[in-house]
């Protein structure tokens, strides 16, 4: 079983590409399974239509968890594999960690829970899916979040980036977290996957960031109109038309990233560093808008 | 538990104490809680009474924002350093599990794996049975080779009937018990010294949870003193044969103590940690060989004992140690129920039988009542 971790900046483009990678490694013959680690709970949301699944953690409350524990549930059989687990497109299994609404709780025990909760229900076991897939919060601001990186979950992590400072930015900040994970036995990087997001698509930016990180750009997704076409009605390119270059590329993506073993423990920039590489990309677009570009 | 109740108004034992206690089962010599240093004071206080050091990461809100992982390495290398354990055992809190603390890392980076064994759970108070603090500590046991997987899961049935009982008859079978002192003890013991004075017979089931065994069998002994042996018929959860080692020490200890005093234990029910279900077989056996008799003492975990469900009619009189047990004892129709409220505190390193109050009551009162 391969375990794979999907982390970058906030709407970067994640769960699409988690999404689509799941379609076309179930396309191949392989049982795929996603588990989104976001209290928003819509990182499947491609792979099984208009349907909201329940939550994890909704279906655990509703079934008593206070009163039950986590433990009687699961023993007393009082929840089931089926009730939290679904089947999407071309039967991936579906699964959304939830969490409590904004400004609440806390998201990243809710991961914890959520994953703990899978793991005594043996859903990999009963399942035995071929991938997992874990597309998780954008921003990991606490040790939940980085639950999927702990030893024996993900078999590696692929950050999602587009070239903008920002994106550029949070990712670096992702490594500084998985490099205390991979440099443990946890899950290493396994490469960049460049989305072409925001005001600039310019791959150098990104493949030499990789080489900073000590890893690799794996996959370089284009901004295809198709993609954002086929979210509208919650498909993933590869359902919605799938005889698309776009849709090509990603079942090549998928292919790549499942056979891929290089990994390395990533080496985050420092600070200098990334002030640095803010200035060359605000060069860059000076040089690509001219005025427009100029925020001095 | 009713179908109707909710959540349990009152406090219940916590999972996080139940760790730390089962670490001292396991004879563990430093259990080290990842979480602030106030975590479980009292009982960690006690707990060093009984001769296992206790030391926390302190953690405090710095740990809480930034985490607490490098503190918690730090403080498993200073205790094995100060103490050089055979045993180390470390317990999560509800600050660090919430965080997302992992303490099997922490172990592992700390490097203490390899001078001492360890044992780690990832507890929190945050469960409804503080029984599943003692199950994860005993699997983190079981999963270093302490315990036998039939030991593991022999504990864990008696954990899950111990859950049970709670549910069904004890302090967990209502929304909200009141905390009660009890009957008055002097009132109680004259009526047993009452029933005794005119050659009633009586059974005395010492089922016992653990280390309270030291205190409860004080009040076995006081009854047996205050009645001619052919009056009372002993039964109790002494076996020497069950449990983890430490606990069998115990039954050794009180079962030496009584002989020495020339009391004989006519049943063996089980061990100190079979309390849950070892009440079933005492009722089994007055059912069988006393049902006769006029009243029974029921000593320690009295509500596990169904006299009702065998329909014995003998007066019961119940001792306890827990103040939320009293109203259940007197819904599930016992007699009298008497509270030793500093029982556990004082049963903490014990190495012999503790007085007990009740027992001091019936011996002053039988002296009292002699004289002229």
């Amino acid at each position: 079983m391969r375990q794979i971790a999907f982390y970058g900046k906030g709407g970067i483009g994640k769960s699409t590409i988690g999404t689509n990678i799941a379609a076309a490694l179930s396309e191949n013959g392989l049982s795929v399974m996603m588990i989104g680690c976001d209290p928003k709970a819509d990182c499947t949301r491609n792979l099984t239509g208009e349907v909201q699944i329940p939550t994890v953690l909704d279906v655990s409350r509703d079934k008593g968890i206070e009163r039950l524990g986590l433990e009687e549930l699961v023993e007393g059989k009082e929840i089931e594999l089926g009730e939290v687990i679904h089947k999407g497109y071309r039967g991936i299994y579906c699964a959304e960690c939830g969490g409590p609404r904004p400004g609440f709780g806390c998201a990243g025990r809710g991961v914890i829970v959520a994953i703990d909760l899978l793991k005594r229900l043996k859903a990999f076991e009963e399942l035995k899916p071929d991938v997992v897939i874990y597309d998780v919060l954008g921003d990991v601001v606490c040790g939940g979040f980085a639950m999927p990186l702990r030893k024996g979950l993900a078999d590696e992590v692929y950050i999602v980036t587009s070239a903008d400072y920002l994106a550029l930015y949070a990712a670096n900040n992702i490594c500084r977290g998985i490099s205390a994970f991979a440099n443990k036995g946890g899950s290493p990087l396994g490469g960049i996957i460049y989305n072409v997001r925001g005001m600039l698509d310019e791959a150098d930016v990104v493949y030499d960031f990789a080489e900073k990180f000590g890893s690799q750009v794996i996959g370089h997704i284009p901004n295809a109109h198709e993609i954002a076409e086929a979210e509208i009605d919650a498909n993933t390119v590869i359902e919605y038309d799938s005889n698309t270059d776009i849709a090509n590329l990603f079942r090549d993506l998928a292919m790549r990233i499942y056979n891929n073993k290089l990994t390395s423990a990533p080496n985050p920039l420092a600070p200098e560093e990334m002030m640095m590489a803010g200035k060359e990309i605000r060069r860059r677009m000076k040089e690509k808008y001219g005025k427009r570009g100029n925020h001095e | 538990m009713s179908e109707e109740m909710e959540t349990i108004l009152h406090p219940r034992p916590s999972a996080i104490v139940a760790a730390l206690y089962t670490l001292r089962d396991l004879d563990a010599d430093v259990a080290v809680m990842h979480g602030p240093a106030g975590c479980s004071f009292k009982h960690s206080r006690l707990l060093e009474e009984d001769g296992m050091h206790v030391l926390t990461s302190a953690m405090d809100e710095t740990n809480f924002v930034f985490g607490g992982h490098e503190s918690l390495v730090r403080v498993l290398r200073k205790a094995e350093e100060m103490f050089q354990p055979e045993l180390m055992g470390v317990i999560g809190t509800c600050s660090s599990m919430i965080i997302g603390e992992d303490l099997h890392q922490a172990v592992e980076d700390s490097g203490v794996g390899a001078k001492c064994k360890v044992i780690a759970a990832d507890v929190h108070a945050g469960y409804r049975d503080n029984t599943v603090g003692v199950i994860l500590t005993l699997e983190s046991a079981y999963k270093s080779g302490i315990i036998s997987r039939e030991e593991f899961e022999r504990q864990k049935r008696m954990l899950e009937a111990a859950t049970k009982l709670e549910k069904e008859v004890g302090a967990a079978s209502k929304s909200y018990i009141p905390p009660s002192k009890g009957d008055s003890k002097i009132d109680v013991a004259h009526r047993l010294l009452e029933l005794i004075g005119k050659g009633k017979k009586g059974v005395c089931v010492l089922n016992a949870k653990k280390e309270t065994v030291f205190m409860f069998a004080d009040i076995l002994k006081a009854v047996n003193k205050v009645a001619e042996p052919s009056q009372i018929v002993n039964i109790a959860n002494l076996d020497t044969e069950e449990g983890l080692k430490k606990i069998r020490g115990y039954s050794v200890k009180i079962l030496d103590e009584l002989d020495a005093d020339g009391i004989k234990i006519d049943h063996i029910i089980g061990g100190l940690d079979e309390y849950p279900v070892a009440g079933e077989k005492a009722a089994a056996l007055i059912d069988a060989f006393y049902a006769d008799y006029d009243f029974a003492v029921l000593l320690g975990i009295s509500h596990a004992v169904p006299l009702d469900k065998y329909g014995i009619k003998a007066e019961i009189f119940s001792v306890t140690n827990g103040p939320r047990t009293i109203e259940p004892l007197k819904w599930l129709g016992h007699d009298h129920a008497v509270l030793e409220i500093d029982l556990h505190p004082k049963t903490i390193g014990a190495t012999g039988i503790i007085p007990s109050e009740f027992g001091d009551t019936l011996l002053k009162l039988k002296h009292a009542l002699q004289l002229p």
